[in-house]
């Protein structure tokens, strides 16, 4: 960082963060801090890139809208939340960064998630992976029957796909049904076990949503509609999203 | 409390009163209920980590020393069979036929104290307290330090009873916290617990590796004294880290904790501790709030106590007043002052009935001991097992039957119990005792108790004699009591001999003057003038200026925003037209003699000298800012202190509003060498000045450079607000201060950002400087009436929690400013309390002075050695006429200042001075005794 001073007094510069404020309820509280550092102590992206929560909105509060609208960091950040969790005043980071990385021209932010998202939106299962109707259908039948014929006791273990009137319509993460197909079973299991009335769907089914960590609204809510499209379409009570 | 109607002067207030089982006119406090009782549950005083009986008390020092039965968990009221503390009671007091009862009391005023709740941190998963053994809250590690808690001071941890040697203190748990709980307060006590708790730890630990860790947002030491206190921790030590632990870990094996936190310049720390502490705040309790819904008062949205700064203690509704924590959370000090002033207020609420219902205690005539011989009683007290546990006290009561004028010795269960001080009157008729001797605990306690007894014998009260043998033997001796008891011989063997030379001795008695002089009419003084006046004591209010007022008339608002002017004014015009309120302006105290209840003044008054007699005197002389030595103060127009920036504000505000940037910096000439006190005002000032600027304009930039925000207690709301306004706060540290320069035009600031670790400039329109406040010089008032200063010139109190209105010298009280800084609510709430304090002097009409006092003998030839030795100026040389008819010289003492401390009679070299009850021939005789072998 630069070490010459940061000029501050009599011009109101327009800051990022006010835009933020605006957007938020209660302005996300981000004018709250008391620099206590909880946040910085328990973020799992502290001292990547240099940043931390409580830096990352000390700059923004003291108008360094440049450095933290060109820091990487924002993409270090998971969105986990945990700073928000503690923080005393509630100050809502996560949207901070939100926005920031909103503020990146799309073709410039990181490609592993753009790609991702831009994946999610060629077939309407919204995989990430790719992965497309008749795969999903394919992996889940095969896993099932095979887990019905190598498991004992688990003979009537279900998996329903495409199951009308079902009262939990199931989202899966596409890297199961697409690298690790047998980690869908122990959550089928369970589902048995208590006897829940749940169903798959061959649309909608990922549940993963890169287009919201890309800070693509737009396609972020495409995402969504398509899934909820499904779960109405299905005529489902609720919709489970493991992610 | 059930139900109360009516109004001020005439309340019928409705109690339940809840069945104890043990009738507490029968109870002893032998204890040998508790010990006798089946029944375990948790010892809610130790919070849980011990287990008390059914039958308890809820902790040694109980007020009455009375058991009682918890009928939640007796076996016998819950089940029906059991009685065995029935069975053993010596004295029949248990009584299971006890039922609740309603108690209708009829009452004036109304005083409210029913404290707080402490923080319950089960709700903050994160620090994992109910989880992780080895997080503890700073209450039940307060008990594991206490010497009367469950580890009797020997402090272990939960998890394996081991003794901690590295401690962490987590601060501000459950206080300054809107997400996870709605506490947005400050509760203003922590810090100095923390740190307390953290220099007791160092005491009762030794050895390599230990370590004491604070982890704390701001140190919010803001009381008298209390920088001090942290400034030697941190000497001693203690540890201070400004960070935020984001969670606790459990340790290795689950004992002790691992902390994650990332320094204050973003360094991220691992460190394992073998306790965390967790420094919970204070929430109204839900009984408070109950006890606000009977008494329909109005709670304020922290479910407070509503009051006023004007009214500190008065609640919404008339004749119903608070103190302590219902109010706010505060400290012990304050708490113990503001109970004087809803003591006072209560007081001129009940004016017009004052008096009724006293009743003196009468005493027979005391009879003459001087021609009899010496028959010397002793009685050897069991307290319970608290001695007899130890010390064998059959054999010190023979031992005490064979030492000489001893004619009776008996030994009992609690000397001190009502039927204990009946059977001793009875005794001291019977054997026609003339001295007694109690052997039992301190006199500091007790004393007063059996000179009670004497005086109700017709025995002068200085003719018994305590020979400690709990405090000074049982307690501190618990590993061998043979040598215990044999020590007991030894004490009780002294005693004796001293109590064998022991004569009646007068107290002496002096005529109350039932007037109060009051020294300042700021808002200190005219507060207390009035209190007293209401209640109908005539007042001598001294001003040295042409008008009243003090600082009020530069001060803008309270802290909760009220307009200081115009209450000013009411005040000022309430004071000239009181009737029984004599003002005095242009006046200067030039002389003081004389004792509590009677002192005589002169005081100039334009030039003229005039006396003054009164029985007491309130001391409120006031501070002021100080003058800034730095920053451009003086050099630049736009540099300016807090008072100064007020009167901008009311003057010409439209001067501010154009400002784009404004600057304040704290502690200016506060917490450093000359002054190293913290002014406790001025960052509430500069937070409250910051939302004025915003609200002027919102769109100025406001930066306040600090080293800690100490908006203590619902202050903190007024902080929190003028970050939501948006103004910037930027902590520095004391070796690197900001620089203030001039850059062209411009007025510019540097400070460093120790968050971004990055230089700062800013451009200022105006620079506002929180002057430290200072004490008006009262060097003369010192030497006037010998009282007290601390190092910083603040006029001391005889002790800050228990007596934190009077001052060391008895009759004179203080208040204000000259005490310490402090806003307005709680200067007018301690005016009132030394008001309170005064009226307990000035509403008798003599007074009983204690009898230990120094007296001259005639070996005495006038050396003065002792005049330069005594603390309290209780001597005096004269010259008088000897029998030879020449002048000789000698000292004469005065009996309402000496406090009987001694130190004449140890400096004399010749028995010209000794103490009535601790004569030379009365020390002898204790120490030839001492050397005697039993």
């Amino acid at each position: 960082m630069s070490t010459q001073p940061i000029k501050l007094g009599k011009q109101r510069k327009s800051l990022f963060k006010d835009k933020v404020m605006q957007l938020l309820p209660d302005g996300g509280n981000l004018n709250a801090c008391l620099t206590c550092g909880a946040c910085a102590s328990g973020c799992p992206a502290t001292g990547l890139a240099g940043m931390d929560p409580r830096k990352f909105l000390r700059m923004a509060s003291m108008g360094l809208d440049e450095e933290i609208l060109k820091t990487e960091w924002v993409w270090n950040c998971t969105l986990c939340w945990r700073c928000l969790y503690v923080c005393p005043m509630k100050i809502d980071i996560p949207q901070l960064v939100y926005h920031a990385r909103k503020s990146w021209p799309r073709d410039e932010r990181p490609k592993g998630i753009r790609a991702s998202c831009d994946m999610a939106l060629k077939h309407e299962t919204c995989s990430a992976m790719g992965a497309s109707e008749e795969d999903f259908r394919f992996v889940v039948e095969d896993v099932l029957e095979e887990a019905r014929a190598n498991q004992p006791g688990w003979e009537n273990l279900e998996a329903p796909i495409n199951k009308s009137g079902a009262m939990y319509f199931l989202n899966q993460n596409s890297r199961e049904p697409v690298t690790e197909p047998d980690e869908m079973v122990p959550l089928w299991k369970i589902l048995h076990t208590v006897g829940a009335d749940w169903t798959y769907a061959t649309k909608g089914w990922g549940a993963e949503n890169y287009c919201m960590f890309l800070a693509d609204d737009e396609n972020w809510e495409r995402i969504v509609r398509i899934k909820a499209k499904a779960v109405d379409d299905l005529g489902c009570k609720y919709w489970v999203n493991t992610e | 409390m059930v139900e109360v109607s009516g109004d001020v002067g005439n309340f019928t207030v409705k109690v339940k009163k809840n069945p104890r089982y043990i009738e507490m006119d029968k109870c002893i406090a032998c204890g040998l209920c508790a010990q006798k009782c089946p029944r375990k549950v948790d010892d809610e005083f130790n919070m849980g980590l011990n287990q008390r009986k059914s039958a308890f008390i809820k902790y040694g020092q109980s007020v009455p020393l009375k058991y009682a039965i918890d009928g939640q968990s007796c076996i016998y009221l819950t089940r029906g069979k059991c009685k065995a503390c029935e069975k053993f009671c010596p004295t029949s007091a248990i009584n299971f036929e006890e039922k609740e009862q309603i108690v209708t009391l009829n009452v004036g005023a109304v005083i409210l104290a029913p404290g707080f709740k402490p923080f319950d941190p089960s709700g903050f998963d994160f620090y994992g307290y109910g989880k992780i053994r080895d997080v503890v809250t700073s209450l039940e590690y307060e008990r594991l330090l206490s010497s009367s808690g469950p580890c009797m001071g020997h402090l272990v941890r939960p998890s394996d009873r081991q003794e901690p040697r590295r401690i962490a203190w987590i601060q501000c748990v459950g206080s300054r916290n809107t997400n996870r709980c709605d506490n947005g307060y400050c509760s203003s006590v922590c810090c100095m617990y923390a740190i307390k708790e953290a220099l007791v730890t160092a005491e009762h630990t030794s050895g390599g590796g230990l370590d004491q860790a604070i982890f704390y947002m701001d140190i919010r030491s803001h009381g008298k004294e209390f920088d001090r206190f942290y400034e030697g921790a941190k000497a001693k030590g203690v540890r201070f880290v400004r960070a935020r632990p984001h969670s606790i870990d459990p340790g290795q094996d689950n004992h002790g904790v691992t902390l994650r936190y990332t320094t204050e310049d973003g360094r991220m720390q691992v460190e394992d501790f073998d306790m965390a502490v967790l420094s919970i705040g204070m929430e109204p309790s839900a009984d408070s709030q109950g006890l606000a819904g009977i008494f329909n008062l109005e709670l304020d949205h922290y479910r407070f106590a509503k009051t006023t700064d004007f009214a500190p203690v008065s609640t919404t509704r008339p004749g119903v007043f608070v103190a302590g924590a219902f109010q706010a959370p505060k400290a012990i000090p304050r708490a113990v002052a503001e109970a004087s002033t809803a003591a006072c207020e209560a007081a001129v609420a009940l004016m017009p009935s004052r008096g009724e219902l006293t009743q003196q205690k009468t005493y027979p005539a005391e009879r003459s001991v001087s021609a009899d011989e010496v028959r010397i009683g002793v009685f050897v007290c069991s307290c319970g097992i608290n001695i007899a546990g130890i010390v064998n006290v059959d054999e010190v009561t023979k031992y005490a039957r064979t030492l000489p004028h001893v004619v009776l010795a008996e030994n009992n269960l609690f000397s001190c119990s009502a039927d204990t001080q009946e059977l001793m009157a009875k005794k001291i008729s019977e054997h026609r005792l003339n001295r007694v001797v109690i052997a039992a605990c301190t006199p500091r306690t007790h004393e007063p108790l059996f000179q009670d007894t004497l005086m109700v014998s017709a025995l002068n009260p200085y003719l018994v004699e305590m020979a400690n043998i709990r405090n000074q033997n049982s307690w501190v001796h618990q590993r061998e009591p043979e040598r215990a008891t044999a020590k007991a011989k030894d004490q009780v063997r002294m005693a004796v001999a001293k109590a064998g030379l022991s004569v009646p001795i007068q107290r002496s008695k002096v005529n109350v003057v039932p007037k109060a002089l009051v020294i300042g009419g700021g808002m200190a003084g005219m507060h207390a003038a009035l209190s007293l006046a209401d209640q109908d004591f005539q007042t001598v209010l001294l001003e040295k200026s042409d008008r009243l007022g003090g600082n009020g008339w530069r001060v803008n608002t309270t802290d909760r925003g009220l307009a200081v002017r115009p209450y000013l004014e009411s005040v000022i015009e309430r004071v000239e037209k009181h009737p029984k309120i004599k003002v005095l302006k242009n006046a200067e105290l030039k002389t003081a003699v004389g004792s509590v209840g009677s002192f005589v003044s002169e005081v100039r008054v334009d030039g003229e000298e005039r006396a003054v007699t009164y029985g007491v005197a309130v001391i409120a002389t006031g501070g002021k800012e100080s003058r800034p030595e730095e920053y451009l103060y003086d050099e630049d127009s736009r540099v300016m202190t807090h008072l100064e920036f007020d009167a901008v504000m009311r003057d010409n505000p439209a001067a501010l509003k154009k400002a784009q940037s404004v600057v304040f910096i704290q502690c200016v000439g506060s917490r450093d060498e000359r002054r190293p006190y913290c002014s406790r005002v001025c960052c509430t000032h500069s937070v409250k000045a910051a939302i004025a600027l915003k609200e002027l304009n919102s769109q100025m930039n406001i930066y306040v450079l600090n080293r800690d925000i100490r908006t203590y207690g619902e202050r903190e709301d007024l902080y929190r607000k003028a970050r939501d306004l948006g103004v910037i706060f930027i902590r520095y540290d004391v070796d690197r201060k900001p620089v203030v320069r001039r850059e062209g035009d411009d007025l510019a600031v540097d400070v460093f950002d120790p968050i971004l670790q990055m230089p700062v400039s800013i451009a200022a329109d105006h620079l506002v400087l929180a002057a430290a406040i200072e004490p008006n010089v009262t060097k003369d008032l010192v030497e006037l009436y010998k009282c007290a200063a601390n190092a910083d010139g603040f006029l001391n109190e005889a002790h800050p929690k228990l007596r934190p209105v009077d001052m060391a010298v008895d009759g004179l009280f203080v208040a204000g400013l000259c005490n310490y800084p402090k806003p307005l609510n709680e200067t007018i709430a301690q005016a009132k309390a030394a008001a309170a304090r005064a009226a307990t002097i000035l509403s008798q009409t003599e007074m009983t002075l204690d009898a230990i006092k120094s007296f001259v003998t005639e070996k005495c030839d006038g050396c003065a050695l002792c005049l330069d030795v005594c603390p309290y100026r209780a001597l005096q040389l004269e010259d008088y006429q000897g029998d030879d008819s020449r002048t000789h010289r000698r000292i004469t003492t005065d009996p309402a200042l000496c406090k009987g401390c001694g130190l004449c009679a140890a400096t004399c070299p010749k028995g010209g001075v000794y103490v009535h009850g601790f004569t030379l021939d009365q020390l002898k005789a204790q120490v030839a005794a001492a050397l005697e072998a039993a």
